[in-house]
């Protein structure tokens, strides 16, 4: 069994790389597989708003990484540049650069791209969803 | 120690993916990671001198290559198949690369642990 780490840049709602990544990241975990980390970057970082509402008959890709994170205890980390620069906030954040609200998933956590690395060096693999 | 490869095949403009796979290049050289470095294809145009991106209010990450040997990157290959399919030459490059065969570069690449592309 092999430790696994995903790097995902694609846009959600745009390009088809989040909804093949969520469904690589389930499989991989049925079988047997762990998921070091999901590391979220580029436009990839627009699927931890909270705010995403996309129609009801579509999957919720913030809803389904979310469920994996509570349901199989996968990190979901965020890069802190790349979610400013897009308008993706937690309240520390928020407050720090002087903006009206949070928008951040709470399965979500904002971290530096030194997480991607350490990620790196702990995984066997790291795939990337672009 | 491990070893990854940073694969810079598109150009630096119309995407950021040029700037944004330099950042965690960068961000890798500060860890124990044996780190080769790739220009292929349109890639080969981020290594171009004398680029002037301000012009368009977009931010030079072009000079910020010339850390790389700084960064203790010292494997920065340039692919001399897809500089020979381009309208410049090595002179016209940032002089941090060496051209390298298609051969060592695909060597190169079977030898890492890691290969990033954005």
């Amino acid at each position: 069994m092999a430790t696994l780490s995903l790097l995902i840049t694609a846009n959600p709602y745009s390009q088809q790389g989040q909804y093949s990544a969520v469904r690589f990241a389930q499989e991989a975990i049925v079988q047997g597989h762990q998921i070091k980390r999901v590391f979220f970057y580029g436009d990839g970082v627009l699927v931890a708003s909270r705010l995403n509402c996309p129609p009801s008959d579509e999957i919720n890709l913030t809803k389904t990484w979310a469920k994996l994170a509570v349901e199989k205890d996968v990190e979901l980390s965020v890069c802190v540049t790349a979610a400013l620069k897009r308008g993706i906030v937690n309240q520390a954040e928020a407050e720090r650069n002087a903006l009206t609200g949070e928008n951040l998933d709470p399965a979500f956590e904002i971290s530096g791209l030194g997480q991607l690395t350490e990620a790196m060096l702990e995984s066997d693999r790291l795939v990337t969803f672009g | 120690m491990k070893s990854v490869t940073f694969i810079f095949n598109k150009t630096p403009y119309g995407s950021h993916s040029g700037r944004e796979l330099l950042d965690i290049c960068l961000m890798t050289a500060a860890f124990e990671m044996s780190i080769t470095v790739i220009f292929q294809d349109k890639g080969i145009y981020q290594l171009l001198d004398k680029q002037q991106p301000d012009v368009l209010n977009i931010k030079n990450h072009s000079l910020t290559f010339k850390a790389l040997p700084l960064y203790g990157i010292e494997k920065i290959l340039v692919d001399s198949m897809s500089l020979a399919n381009s309208p410049y030459n090595q002179e016209q490059l940032l002089d941090i690369a060496e051209t390298a065969e298609p051969g060592a570069i695909k060597q190169a690449i079977a030898d890492s642990d890691f290969v990033l592309m954005l």
